[in-house]
């Protein structure tokens, strides 16, 4: 492979020119996160961190992840099941749709529900009825983490199963076994590291929604706060080490998921190798 | 007769004391050989033989760990392949996707920045060359294999390179246009007079395109040599094995009328070698026929090829449609004309003892 | 819409596709026609109206112009980011292919507000680029491109590295042998198999940027006319409870990134068509 030069100029100068560009636009706001935090001290950003409203909002910041998490794995299981191994009118569509979420923006994500379940909306009266609030409540944010993660999982299974093929799991069907024995011997097998690597992508950006969220909740300080929300509020209200404090809780959990990603995706590949 | 045609004919490539490794593997190991000026020589072996190894270190796509190579008297070893005025074709064509057909062939052309006028005579006159007129503003995709390779083919000669280099032109074709192309292929470099060497796995598509063998194994030069040369005075008995038809036996002596030369007992047999008669069809050789049972017998559309066991052998042999039939499980009379006994690293041809006493016409 | 299945041995369709179907409507179908629903009982006049205020308007430049400022510097640095990740090696590289993602693990809000005071006057590289450029980051556009490079860098890098990955070294051989150098060889065989990721990629991060809000709107500073990204003006007519007019602005935005996502469709499909020789 005498063609591919691996030295020179012009590698030392993207390099060098990357490096810049990536620290600058990567490394430094992070540094200035974790700097800015501790500016007033260990005490007063533990203080910060493990404050009644930033834990409350923490908790519905986890609670609505989970539930994004687990609607979204069953969905992503069952979508992928029902893509991969049939054939039908509408596939196209249908994954169009499921794909949809990813390229709306955050805000619209929060318009459509507040217009479908908001004061406006048919249902409202049917809600109201059963005491159910959905907006500016915790379903309501709930709801929005869902779609803003929807299609994480299946879009990760997708490709997998389709380059893998029916071929096993119809022996499996012909050997007379049923539904979950397929899927949990035949299939689980091959889709493990895709579908954990679409559940730490799913995490880490359902704890990271801000927008949808923000149109959703009733902001209420310990009641209707996710921690991005939270943060937003103690930045407006010039509490920086509060702010930043929460923060750097939320950078340490992305540097925990960046690391994950990165093994995740090489055991995903040794598997495919090997598989070959 | 001119001075000129009096001097022995100098080596247009040349390589000398070639090594190569690829981390353990070594792809070629002290190898030697010359190409003269307008001979389309093939490079033929088996895979991992090095034969690719060779012909990538000549275009400059690799470099030799030891070594020279010369084209046209000249060291090349530092002259990268953009300079070397080598035309090569690939085995998947790696026609350029996103560029006509017109745009592939031009391109040697546009790098030398010749003039647009000249580029379209030149495009032009390859097309028609290749029988593609009309094509030239189709994408690679929209072509068939057979014609990919006519466009490959002529992207290569575009530029009027002194050297042409196909690495197993044909191996990506099916065989029923492969044997078309073949007989293009020799005819097209047959009157364009240009130095070519091209490699194979194939020994009929070596035997039919190429005026000359060079026939690699295990990174070394076994023997250089014309189709015939090869087959009728292989050097070693991996050539011996390699072209045409051929069993080995292992204990030759088992055969009357054949000694044990000493050093070695197996032994090479080409089915012309030996003849098989029906009992009591032939009388000259009926005191140094030996028997064997017909094992099998297949029709080869011209001949057919007889399987005879004896002495524990199972020997292929050639005898025409029109003698009498032979059925299986027939005994008959075998003769063995010759063989070659496998000696170390060379082998030695060896006629039948009962050939020298007897003065028979054969 | 009938759906027919061709008879398959593999069981669970029913119960897989009933799932499917019923999630898919409950989060996304069935929210969006409560869009289109709700809009349709504008009269066009009203929705006419409301996007072609001036301020509404200013906000869609403001957005589309910083999301392609971004974008393209975004294609151009993930371009040169992809390259480096697949064909050279150096010390460090792991770090750089796994810090890439840093975007997309990262709350835009905890992105936007780290991004804002750093790039205050006050801040960090705020303070440089004043003293020795005069120029100011926040709270101008020139903040908004910022941020929006920020959340785009990973798009075009993962976009081009899996097709830089996979092109035929042949292809470059094959242009050496004819003579080509090392620039013609990039521009005239490489690029052109990447061009398609490239553009791929691009559209992304441009789409992505023109519906981005929690890492503008800190940096931004929100000044109507100059720095008010339109996101952020259906959110204030939200909270103003004028669903009319927020719905009216989304669909205009919805339009739009469906019209950018179809654009790329069509290109890569023409591209495709022209590879595999379809057409």
């Amino acid at each position: 492979m005498d063609i591919r030069k691996n030295t020179g100029a012009l590698k030392w100068t993207l390099i060098i020119g990357c490096s810049i560009f990536l620290f600058v636009f990567l490394i430094l706001p992070l540094a200035y996160i974790v700097v800015t935090a501790l500016r007033q001290g260990v005490q007063a950003y533990w203080n910060a961190i493990t404050d009644e409203y930033a834990l409350k909002a923490a908790w519905l910041t986890i609670v609505a992840t989970l539930w994004a998490v687990v609607v979204n794995t069953i969905f992503g299981l069952c979508a992928a099941w029902a893509l991969t191994k049939f054939a039908f009118r509408g596939k196209k569509l249908i994954s169009t749709f499921i794909d949809l979420p990813v390229t709306v923006s955050p805000i619209i994500a929060g318009l459509i529900y507040v217009l479908t379940f908001g004061r406006q909306s048919w249902l409202f009266p049917i809600l109201d009825k059963f005491g159910i609030q959905i907006i500016f409540a915790t379903p309501g944010i709930v709801l929005a983490t869902v779609f803003v993660t929807f299609p994480f999982i299946s879009r990760e299974l997708i490709p997998v199963l389709t380059a893998q093929g029916n071929d096993e799991e119809e022996a499996a069907a012909l050997m007379g076994a049923k539904t979950f024995t397929i899927f949990r011997k035949v299939t689980l097998p091959h889709i493990k590291w895709a579908l954990l690597y679409g559940v730490v992508l799913c995490t880490a950006r359902a704890m990271g929604e801000f927008g949808a969220v923000s149109v959703l909740s009733g902001h209420l300080r310990g009641k209707t706060n996710t921690l991005p929300l939270y943060i937003e509020l103690l930045y407006q209200g010039y509490d920086f080490t509060g702010a930043f404090g929460a923060s750097s809780v939320l950078v340490i959990l992305a540097i925990i998921i960046l690391a994950l990603r990165v093994w995740l995706e090489k055991r995903g590949n040794k598997e495919l190798d090997i598989s070959k | 007769m001119s001075s000129a045609e009096n001097k022995v004919e100098e080596n247009y490539v040349e390589l000398r004391h070639i090594n190569k490794r690829f981390g353990d593997f070594q792809a070629s190991r002290d190898v030697n050989l010359g190409v003269k000026k307008g001979r389309l020589v093939a490079l033929l072996g088996s895979s991992g033989s090095g034969k690719t190894t060779i012909l990538r270190m000549i275009a400059g796509l690799e470099t030799p760990d030891s070594g020279e190579i010369l084209i046209d008297g000249k060291v090349v070893n530092d002259v990268p392949g953009s300079e070397r005025g080598i035309g090569f074709v690939f085995q998947s064509y790696a026609l350029f996707r996103y560029m006509t057909v017109y745009d592939n062939i031009a391109f040697g052309l546009r790098v030398k920045k010749t003039s647009k006028a000249e580029i379209d005579d030149r495009v032009h006159e390859l097309l028609k060359l290749i029988n593609c007129e009309g094509l030239e503003k189709r994408y690679p995709s929209q072509l068939s294999g057979g014609q990919r390779q006519r466009v490959a083919f002529a992207r290569a000669l575009a530029p009027r390179p002194q050297l042409l280099l196909l690495d197993e032109p044909f191996a990506a074709i099916d065989a029923k246009i492969r044997l078309e192309l073949r007989s293009w292929l020799r005819e097209m470099i047959t009157n364009l007079h240009i130095t070519s060497i091209f490699v194979t796995h194939d020994q009929d598509e070596a035997i039919e395109v190429a005026d000359d063998i060079i026939v690699t194994d295990h990174g070394g030069i076994e023997q250089i040599g014309s189709a015939r040369e090869l087959y009728t005075n292989p050097k070693t008995p991996f050539v011996a094995q390699f072209i045409g038809n051929s069993i080995v036996v292992n204990d030759y002596a088992r055969f009357q009328f054949f000694h044990d030369v000493g050093e070695g007992t197996k032994a090479i047999l080409r089915p012309e070698f030996i003849a098989v008669f029906k009992k009591g069809e032939n009388k000259q050789f009926l005191s140094s026929a030996e028997e064997g049972l017909v094992e099998d017998v297949i029709f080869r559309g011209d001949s057919l090829e007889i399987r005879v066991r004896i002495h524990g052998f199972v020997l292929s042999a050639t005898r025409s449609i029109n003698d009498p039939m032979i059925e299986i499980g027939e005994t008959v009379d075998v003769f063995v004309y010759r063989l070659f006994v496998i000696k170390g690293d060379t082998i030695e041809l060896h006629d039948n003892e009962s050939l020298k006493k007897e003065s028979v016409v054969i | 819409m009938i759906i027919r299945k061709t008879k398959s041995v593999i069981p669970g369709f029913g119960l897989s596709f009933g799932v499917t179907l019923a999630v898919l409507s409950l989060v996304v179908l069935i929210p969006l026609c409560s869009l289109v629903v709700f809009s349709a009982k504008l009269t066009f006049a009203e929705f006419w109206h409301v996007i072609t205020r001036e301020r509404v308007l200013s906000s869609y430049y403001v957005s589309i112009g910083t999301s392609l400022i971004a974008s393209l510097v975004n294609a151009v640095f993930g371009l040169a980011l992809a390259w480096l990740l697949v064909r050279y090696e150096f010390p460090g590289k792991k770090f750089i292919d796994g810090v890439i993602e840093l975007p997309f693990a990262l709350p835009t809000a905890v992105a936007g507000i780290s991004l804002t005071h750093l790039t205050t006057t006050n801040g960090w590289v705020g303070k440089l680029f004043d003293s020795l450029f005069g120029i100011k980051i926040a709270y101008t556009p020139l903040g908004i491109i910022v941020a929006l490079v920020f959340i785009g860098i990973p798009f075009v890098v993962r976009s081009v590295q899996p097709v830089l990955e996979k092109i035929d070294i042949q292809y470059e051989e094959a242009a050496m042998i004819l003579g080509a150098k090392r620039g013609r060889i990039f521009w005239k065989v490489i690029f052109p198999e990447i061009l398609p990721a490239l553009i791929s990629g691009f559209t992304l991060a441009f789409a992505r940027s023109i519906g981005e809000y929690g890492s503008v709107v800190f940096i931004s500073g929100n000044i109507p006319y100059e720095t008010e990204i339109a996101p952020l003006m259906i959110m204030s007519k939200l909270q103003e409870f004028d669903y009319a007019s927020a719905t009216s602005i989304a669909l205009v935005l919805l339009t739009l990134a469906f019209v950018i996502l179809s654009v790329n469709a069509i290109l890569q499909s023409v591209v495709s068509r022209r590879v595999s020789g379809l057409a």
